[in-house]
């Protein structure tokens, strides 16, 4: 994808099954949102193809997709009822259908009294939750969620994991753009990491911690935690917190007995785990 | 597109603005028709019921030379017979009179002189209202006593209505009147495109500014959301029209004379010819289309409905910049100037609605106006959607033209 002399994504192929949630990562300007508007025929790519359910996506299709965008608003001078309505019988309801729906999941976010109030007069977390609803109203087969939690308040974070957990369980396919990845490591079975509008890693959460970092041993404790050549060596250590990697041919346990052996060091957690993806996503982005 | 339309029309017809804009020329119009209204009757009515009082209660003197002056009113009114003209004057003049009224031997060829006196500008009695109020009831009951004819003193107490005929080459016409139907599609023309460019503007723009495009670009074609805002904005000027035009219609349905129309013209005198209505309301539409879908676009291509606005000017001057060769479009419409505005797309619509209201448009002149105004609309139109598709994403910047021809 090409916008004038510059080449925002390169090469690009993946593949999304049915049914799982996706991560597509990447830091500010790596191209996910570039890769999002092309794949919903927002954007015309300059080579290739991108398919929705095995077609290139039309706006004939929006009654299976729901479709977050980075950047997104709502009309803040109309009633929240109208503007729901509106979107909802856009993505394929009819409108009395829209209503009940819009009415229900008013009242199931705790906002059933806002109905024909105008949507600036609502708190901003208010907003997001109609935001949300207006993604999912219509119960499509495929959400694209790009950036779904940037600003949202602990509250609609929640409600937002909660209603992707939903979607997957009713078998619905999600793709999560985003760069939390905290969020990645809950909820997506495979992922692609974008670096500079290149694919740097594709595949499971499991393949990619594979691929990129080797096990290690968190260790939250109080005291000191000696060095041990023979057993391990010491990757990171803040004043509660250090990660081990251990010598080729120790086993977990012969560490674990040495430590718990130690005097002046209280274990109150000892982790065997591999690398997270925050560490690899920064690992990546050195 | 019927969920575009319904929800665009209906959240324009829930703003204060719309019914504000909408509502403030009939205001100004009803304001004007009530001023003239009033100050024509009060001032009439004042200045006769002031010239009765004045007549009853002030020492007046007359000497007539032309034997209308009825001797009965005289003596109703105690005013008294000077001996000469050069008397009365001089009565005047040593305030034995207020006022001396001298009419001529023929009053209807010369002058009736009037002499009185000065009480200043605050206090000026309606010495003339008075002294021709006394010559036209002495003639009306002159004309009553000897003719017996109510007719006659009807058409001398009022205007009689009028009925004109004119010719053009031996041929019957139908003269001015017959501007007044198509030439209500120009001044429609004019009326929405002052009401609706702002609407125009902002309903893509607002969809830039509250960060809806993506969701509605995904959701339907751009040619289906552009259509839907189109119509709208039409739903939305018929509604304006409607607005405008029944209050119109009854002050001029039943107060003709109130308002300052001509004697003896109705509405049902306006002749309906189908040829210049079917023009005039192709070039209202078309050019509506083009102007709509212009702003449309405009909206689409700039950051914000504010800064879109900036545009907003020129399309209006280019819009109206036929009222400036007003004089050549109606008598010398051959001339190169009014050529040049009957092609040119911005300044086609209005020079062609004025050309077809004054009949100086032949019908293959209509026609290539027609046209141009109607290409020029599907390039609008056109120009909207991919502006609309291309231009709406782009938040915070101005898109250039040549990205969006890319």
């Amino acid at each position: 994808m090409r916008f004038g002399p510059k080449e925002v994504v390169k090469n690009l192929s993946f593949t999304v099954k049915q049914g799982e949630v996706f991560g597509l990562l990447g830091s500010n300007g790596a191209g996910k949102t570039t890769t999002i508007r092309t794949l919903l025929s927002l954007l015309d790519p300059t080579s290739g193809t991108l398919l929705v359910h095995g077609k290139r996506y039309t706006p004939a299709m929006a009654a299976t997709v729901g479709y977050l965008p980075e950047e997104r608003g709502l009309y803040r001078n109309e009633p929240v009822l109208d503007t729901m309505v509106y979107f909802a019988v856009m993505h394929g309801l009819n409108r009395s259908d829209a209503k009940k729906r819009v009415l229900a999941y008013l009242e199931r976010v705790g906002l059933s009294d806002k109905a024909h109030e105008r949507l600036i007069s609502l708190s901003n977390g208010q907003q997001q939750k109609i935001q949300l609803g207006v993604t999912i109203l219509h119960e499509p087969s495929l959400m694209i969620l790009d950036e779904p939690t940037e600003a949202l308040d602990p509250v609609n974070r929640s409600l937002l994991m909660n209603i992707i957990n939903e979607q997957r369980t009713n078998g619905s396919t999600v793709i999560l753009v985003t760069h939390r990845m905290e969020e990645v490591e809950q909820l997506c079975d495979r992922i692609l990491l974008l670096k500079d509008g290149i694919s740097a890693l594709y595949g499971t959460v499991d393949e990619v911690k594979n691929k990129f970092g080797s096990t290690v041993i968190a260790l939250a404790y109080s005291g000191t935690v000696p060095l041990n050549e023979k057993l391990y060596t010491i990757t990171k250590q803040l004043p509660h917190y250090a990660e081990l990697a251990w010598r080729e041919g120790v086993t977990v346990d012969e560490i674990f007995r040495f430590l718990a052996s130690v005097p002046d060091l209280h274990l109150t957690t000892f982790d065997v785990r591999r690398p997270t993806l925050n560490e690899i996503f920064l690992t990546l982005y050195k | 597109m019927w969920n575009i339309i319904s929800f665009e029309t209906l959240r324009a017809l829930k703003k204060k603005s719309f019914w504000i804009a909408s509502l403030s020329p009939l205001l100004i119009i009803l304001v004007i028709f009530g001023i003239e209204y009033f100050s024509t009757k009060s001032a009439a009515s004042n200045a006769a019921q002031q010239a009765q009082t004045f007549s009853a209660t002030a020492k007046i003197g007359e000497f007539d030379d032309s034997g209308l002056i009825s001797q009965q009113l005289i003596a109703a009114r105690h005013i008294t017979i000077e001996p000469s003209k050069d008397a009365g004057v001089a009565a005047v003049k040593s305030d034995e009179l207020d006022a001396f009224f001298y009419y001529p031997k023929d009053p209807s060829t010369m002058n009736i002189e009037v002499y009185a006196q000065d009480k200043g500008i605050s206090f000026s009695p309606p010495y003339n209202t008075a002294a021709i109020q006394l010559l036209r009831e002495s003639v009306i009951n002159e004309v009553n006593s000897t003719i017996k004819n109510n007719q006659v003193v009807q058409i001398l107490e009022k205007d009689p209505a009028v009925t004109a005929t004119t010719y053009k080459n031996g041929v019957e016409t139908e003269g001015l009147l017959s501007v007044i139907a198509p030439g209500i599609f120009a001044i429609a023309f004019l009326v929405l495109i002052v009401l609706l460019a702002s609407f125009m503007i902002s309903s893509t723009a607002g969809e830039k500014e509250n960060r809806t495009a993506e969701m509605l670009l995904t959701s339907i074609k751009a040619q289906t959301l552009i259509a839907g805002k189109i119509f709208s904005i039409f739903i939305l000027g018929l509604v304006q029209l409607v607005t405008l035009a029944i209050p119109l219609l009854i002050v001029l349905l039943y107060f003709p004379s109130q308002v300052g129309l001509p004697a003896g013209m109705t509405l049902g005198l306006i002749p309906l010819n189908f040829v210049p209505i079917l023009f005039g309301a192709l070039f209202f539409a078309a050019g509506l289309l083009l102007f709509t879908a212009l702003l449309v676009g405009f909206g689409a291509i700039f950051p914000s409905a504010t800064e879109a606005s900036r545009f907003l000017g020129v399309a209006i001057i280019a819009a109206f910049l036929p009222i400036y060769a007003l004089q050549n479009v109606i008598s010398s419409p051959h001339t190169l100037i009014v050529t040049i505005f009957t092609y040119f797309p911005l300044t086609a619509p209005l020079t062609a609605l004025l050309r077809n209201a004054v009949g100086s448009f032949s019908i293959g002149e209509s026609l290539g106006a027609l046209a141009v105004i109607i290409a020029s609309a599907i390039v609008a139109v056109w120009f909207a959607v991919r502006a609309f598709r291309y231009g709406s994403m782009e938040y915070g910047r101005r898109v250039g033209i040549k990205e969006l021809l890319r």
